[in-house]
């Protein structure tokens, strides 16, 4: 028990003096996942609105598509893409592997289901005399996929943080992708895996804590949005 | 004279089951027509086509003599203002649903203060002008919709049941703004309503919706029911009807065909005869309109001349008479 109530000062501590190494590892973390939740974003809400509003053949079928995709386990798009941008790979002569911006690219891929799958939800929710007023006072595609965001902006933005927690907390595509490479690629989750097993145990306890903070804050973020 | 809207072989139907069927229709441009209907007869779905919100089924619109394909252009648009029986207003103030009409349909900026203030003040909404839409009485978001709707200045205003669940003084607020609106020169009011005086109080025209469909029958005098060779079953009355169709459920008795009496009739080709109360004596247009309570409701228009001769009295007790080929049937 000792060493357990030990371990947690030890890691208050090294979060207390703003460590260095942790704070390189929380900013690297924070900007990859806040890199691939906008590029995600930036795809996922004019595609989900699109899909909202007009009706299509096979809408079905993707929407299907995409709850799947909402459950794909993240080692298996680090794989896919271990294999497109290994050295032998496809796009391997891009020199993406043991990049941030490889985990940006999985980690948008990852969240871009959900984000999608929530804003088509937000759409649907919202009040369905919406969209016909908005075509009865002329509102062509652009202006109406416009209006229909501001709207409904609070369920949208609920996705986009959702999304986020996903990418932040998840560590098979880091790992696989980023290689874990110390001030460079090593995020939170990756440290938190391969560095307790070096002995590393305070640090992982710490960021562990970081980890549980953000996803607080986050949720915090998500009820009040709720509430609007 | 240019129709303002030409529809021919409408179709609309949910489930399989038929909302609207119109074979042929047209709305007068530059009057006032109330499409008069009961809740479900399909004034909705009209109201919709109409505004270019829904597309039917099948057949064919056509607005100011051009036939809308796939999508209205944005100059088409621009002629259609349409409230919606209960109106949704977007985030902000009226004025900012306003200004949100008037840059959708792309209105040249410089000409948005002018429109605004002028529809605020023709609607009488000036004092709420920059009120939060979310806060605003029923009466004054009907007419914070119709502001919105005529802002950038539509030769055609659809309503679609404008006043239902307002009292009176804003029943009479709205009413006052709709005749505004279409004493201005080139305007087109088609409004729907479940209420026949209401109806009469604005419109030059009407329109009966019965079902889906468009009927010349008038809608006083309309009973549901079934037809059994050549009687139909109201479910209170036994009523003789001319033509052999079983599959009819409506019919109408055009009040002006009822012969009042305060003897049973004999000896005559009249089938239907009914003893009834006297509710109502009123005075309609030079003409006096009784209502007859035989189970079913009957209104029967009479002289003033023959009122006084049958010297009648509220509570007493009249025939009925109509003939059987005076009974229309659909």
């Amino acid at each position: 028990m000792g060493y357990f109530a030990d371990s947690f000062a030890a890691a208050f501590a090294l979060l207390l003096k703003l460590d260095p190494e942790i704070m390189r590892i929380i900013f690297t973390s924070v900007f990859i996942s806040l890199s691939a939740s906008v590029i995600a974003a930036l795809l996922a809400i004019p595609a989900g609105v699109a899909m909202a509003l007009k009706r299509f053949k096979g809408k079905a079928t993707i929407q299907h598509l995409l709850n799947t995709l909402m459950a794909m386990p993240t080692v298996v798009i680090g794989l896919l893409l271990y294999g497109l941008f290994s050295r032998a790979g496809p796009l391997g002569e891009w020199g993406l592997l043991y990049t941030p911006t490889a985990i940006i690219i999985a980690q948008a891929i990852l969240i871009f289901p959900i984000m999608m799958n929530l804003t088509v939800t937000a759409v649907n929710a919202a009040d369905p005399r919406l969209i016909p007023t908005l075509r009865s006072l002329g509102a062509r595609t652009l202006p109406m996929m416009l209006q229909v965001i501001r709207t409904t902006r609070f369920a949208i933005l609920a996705g986009v943080i959702t999304g986020f927690g996903r990418a932040i907390g998840e560590v098979g595509a880091a790992m696989m992708l980023g290689g874990n490479i110390e001030g460079f690629t090593r995020t939170m989750t990756t440290a938190i895996a391969l560095e307790t097993s070096k002995g590393e145990f305070e640090l992982g306890l710490a960021l562990g804590m970081v980890l549980l903070v953000i996803a607080f804050v986050l949720n915090f973020l998500l009820s009040v949005l709720n509430r609007a | 004279m240019t129709p303002a809207y030409q529809l021919s072989d409408i179709r609309v139907s949910y489930d399989g089951r038929d909302v609207l069927n119109i074979p042929s229709l047209s709305l007068c441009l530059n009057e006032s027509t109330a499409l008069l209907g009961e809740n479900g007869a399909g004034k909705s779905t009209l109201m919709n086509l109409l505004a270019f919100v829904q597309r039917p089924d099948g057949g064919q619109i056509a607005l100011l003599k051009q036939t809308v394909g796939a999508r209205l252009s944005a100059e088409q648009r621009r002629r259609i203002g349409y409230v919606t029986q209960q109106p949704y207003m977007l985030h902000g103030s009226v004025r900012d649903n306003l200004k949100l009409a008037l840059r959708l349909q792309q209105i040249p900026r410089p000409q948005h203060l002018a429109l605004i203030e002028k529809t605020l003040s023709l609607v009488n909404l000036m004092p709420q002008a920059d009120q939060d839409a979310a806060t605003l009485s029923g009466g004054e978001l009907k007419r914070a919709a119709i502001a919105r709707a005529i802002v950038y200045e539509p030769d055609i205003l659809l309503l679609d049941e404008p006043f239902s669940h307002l009292d009176q003084r804003h029943i009479r607020q709205l009413e006052s703004s709709i005749r505004q609106f279409a004493a201005q020169d080139g305007k087109t009011v088609i409004f729907s309503t479940h209420d026949r005086l209401q109806a009469m109080a604005i419109a030059n025209n009407s329109i009966n919706l019965v079902n889906g469909r468009v009927t010349s029958a008038p809608l006083l005098n309309l009973y549901h029911g079934q037809s059994q060779q050549q009687l139909f079953n109201t479910g209170k009355l036994l009523i003789h009807i001319g033509e052999n169709d079983t599959g009819a459920r409506h019919i109408a008795i055009d009040p002006r065909q009822i012969i009042v009496s305060d003897q049973p009739l004999h000896h005559t080709s009249v089938l239907n005869s009914f003893p009834g109360r006297l509710t109502q004596i009123a005075e309609e247009a030079g003409h006096i309109r009784l209502l007859i309570d035989c189970g079913e409701p009957f209104y029967a228009v009479i002289t003033p001349t023959s009122l006084h001769n049958l010297a009648l009295q509220l509570g007493d007790t009249v025939w009925v008479n109509f003939k059987a080929s005076a009974v229309s049937v659909f």
